[in-house]
């Protein structure tokens, strides 16, 4: 028998599940009442709950500080999203995950293995999708995938199936070197999926596909996550990772700068909710009476619509004070910070 | 835990073969390479130049020396830096595979397509010269054969080198280039010392020319090449532009093949320690 935290896709609340390995145990959340089944894997026998372990990560190329003292764990079968500006020092993180590179300092743990010392017994468990995926010019994707069974030691009949799965059948006896990006991306993802990793290490994975690739991507890593594999995430479309992550790292020239759920991050930062408020006859002009309210962080018009960012629990003062006032208060809308605020205020603030 | 494991390796050379036995430019080459042997194999034995099997060899040699170096460089310059730079190489060492048998996967990938490509082209050769001359020499020409094979791995160990070495692939072309006329500058440069060291045309023309004049061919894979196929068709002295010269006996069968040795291995085991200290 072994425990498990898991953490619901619909409201991110952590519950703890327990069963032996292969067992398929039904959950509902208690906190949104989701219903949804997990199924506990053979490798979770030997980890505890932290799947991946960075503790104080250092690599110096030449004189430049890639990344600076960087710890973080990432937790078995969570969504976990790797952020930063371009050249904070994600890549190089993510590649001293992989061995890619020497470390200067620190170490990594993968499942309890040593990068150092274990690397091989790691990489047999790791799918890793680069940012920038090519493959060989002069092989199909059938050639291409055999080669990366064959690599991990894994059956080759799952190499049809995987290639169908990403709609690349139509082209599966063409030379890698002749498709589209869109399309070697679609391959890096079958790739990616080869030996049912326990962890997928995904660098932009929805980069060059179209809308309809970019939905599967993200069905696709919930659904190997509510399978119990843990997945790693980087991505530039920030409303992507939060609606995929159960928690953020982001790391800004070449040190963490923060690392937890987003709406922790959004808490931790004071950053306020904007509300909307449509108005008859505002032409642009900020009310005089919002400004003297506590609360307001600021305020701004456009047209017939004011935009106030407050704390929640003035929202409806301000309604009543507007309405007190004269204004015909015709519709209100709330929008939540999101990461991307986080996000902004961090990277602005550390810099 | 740390076991060399050679099924990766196998699956590595398996993939470098397919996937550069279909490149365009390889084929181009081979096609070529294969077109002059069997044309020069046929005027050679065929005309007054030549007439024998030993006479047509020496004059494939300076066509070979030329192609099958020009053939594994192509193949090799890239390997690495090409393929850091695009993307590959992260995906495959992402996998379970050791950087060791990565290399040596692509050695042996590559180098079977270099087997292949001496194979048809000497292949083909070797019949038209049997036909028109006769096969009078033929061990000769197995020799020549395994020769030119330990050739172009010297030249595709070489190339894997400037290719772990080279951070672009743009470097790498550069690095190619310097390999490939090394051996065409490399006689330039000898008579050049030879010159400044008291030497004179005189000297040379009378046979008067120190051992470590030839003796230096072993800096050159070219030469030292020739030289072996020389000597494994019984060849002792030279004997060129009005001149002869006797091959030292430093540069005996064994010796040669030891030097062929030294060129495969040592740029090998350098490729190695520089990929495997690599940032990829």
């Amino acid at each position: 028998m072994i425990s498990k935290k898991i953490i619901c896709p619909s409201c991110k609340t952590q519950m703890t599940v327990q069963g032996n390995p292969g067992e398929k145990i039904y959950i509902t959340c208690p906190n949104c009442q989701k219903k949804g089944y997990f199924i506990l894997k053979d490798h979770e026998k030997e980890s505890n709950s932290v799947s991946v372990e960075i503790n104080n990560l250092t690599k110096i190329y030449k004189d430049l500080k890639a990344v600076d003292n960087v710890s973080f764990n990432v937790l078995n079968g969570e969504i976990f999203g790797f952020l930063g500006p371009n050249g904070a020092g994600k890549t190089t993180t993510i590649k001293a995950m992989l061995g890619l590179i020497h470390v200067s300092s620190g170490t990594i743990k993968i499942n309890g293995f040593d990068m150092k010392k274990d690397s091989i017994e790691i990489k047999k468990k790791i799918g890793y999708l680069p940012e920038k995926v090519s493959f060989y010019d002069n092989l199909t994707p059938v050639q291409t995938l055999n080669f990366f069974c064959e690599l991990k030691g894994v059956d080759k009949s799952i190499v049809p199936k995987l290639i169908k799965e990403v709609g690349l059948e139509d082209a599966k006896n063409r030379k890698a070197g002749t498709f589209s990006k869109g399309m070697v991306q679609l391959l890096g993802i079958a790739q990616v999926m080869i030996g049912n990793p326990s962890i997928y290490i995904l660098d932009e994975p929805t980069v060059g596909l179209d809308a309809r690739w970019v939905r599967y991507v993200r069905e696709k890593i919930k659904m190997l996550n509510e399978h119990g594999a843990t997945v790693i995430f980087s991505s530039h479309i920030l409303s992507e990772v939060e609606a995929l992550c159960n928690r953020v790292a982001i790391i800004n020239k070449g040190k963490l700068i923060a690392e937890d759920t987003v709406s922790n991050l959004n808490k931790y930062l004071h950053i306020k909710p904007r509300i909307e408020i449509s108005i008859n006859g505002l032409n642009g002009k900020v009310p005089k009476v919002i400004e003297k309210i506590g609360g307001v962080e600021a305020a701004s018009a456009k047209g017939d619509t004011l935009f106030v960012t407050c704390d929640s629990d003035v929202r409806s003062h301000i309604i009543a004070v507007l309405e007190e006032s004269g204004f015909k208060v015709i519709n209100i809308k709330t929008i939540e910070p999101s990461l991307e605020d986080a996000f902004v205020k961090l990277i602005e603030g550390d810099n | 835990m740390k076991k060399f494991n050679p099924k990766a390796m196998y699956t590595v050379a398996k993939k470098e073969f397919l996937d550069n036995i279909r490149n365009k430019w390889i084929i181009l080459l081979t096609i070529l390479f294969v077109l002059i042997i069997v044309v020069f194999s046929y005027a050679a034995g065929s005309g007054e130049t030549f007439g024998d099997m030993e006479n047509t060899v020496f004059g494939l040699l300076g066509i070979s020396s030329i192609l099958i170096p020009l053939i594994a460089i192509m193949l090799g310059f890239s390997t690495i830096s090409g393929e850091a730079e695009s993307g590959a190489l992260y995906v495959v060492l992402s996998y379970p595979v050791r950087r060791v048998e990565v290399l040596l996967g692509k050695l042996l990938g590559l180098g079977s397509v270099i087997i292949i490509s001496i194979i048809i082209g000497f292949g083909l050769g070797g019949v038209v010269i049997a036909l028109t001359v006769g096969p009078e020499s033929w061990v000769g020409y197995i020799a020549f054969i395994f020769l030119s094979i330990f050739l172009g791995f010297i030249y595709l160990s070489l190339s894997i080198c400037i290719s772990a070495f080279c951070k672009r692939r743009i470097t790498s072309i550069g690095g190619g280039i310097l390999v490939f006329f090394w051996s065409m500058i490399y006689g330039t440069i000898v008579m050049a010392i030879l010159f400044a060291t008291g030497g004179s045309l005189e000297d040379i023309m009378v046979g008067n020319i120190p051992d470590w004049f030839y003796n230096s061919v072993v800096f050159s894979p070219g030469d030292l090449h020739q030289t072996a196929v020389q000597r494994a068709f019984g060849v002792d002295t030279i004997e060129a532009m009005g001149f002869s010269m006797a091959i030292p006996e430093f540069l005996n069968s064994i010796n040669l093949i030891i030097f062929h040795i030294i060129w495969f291995l040592i740029p090998l085991v350098l490729a190695y320690y520089l990929f495997k200290r690599r940032d990829i």
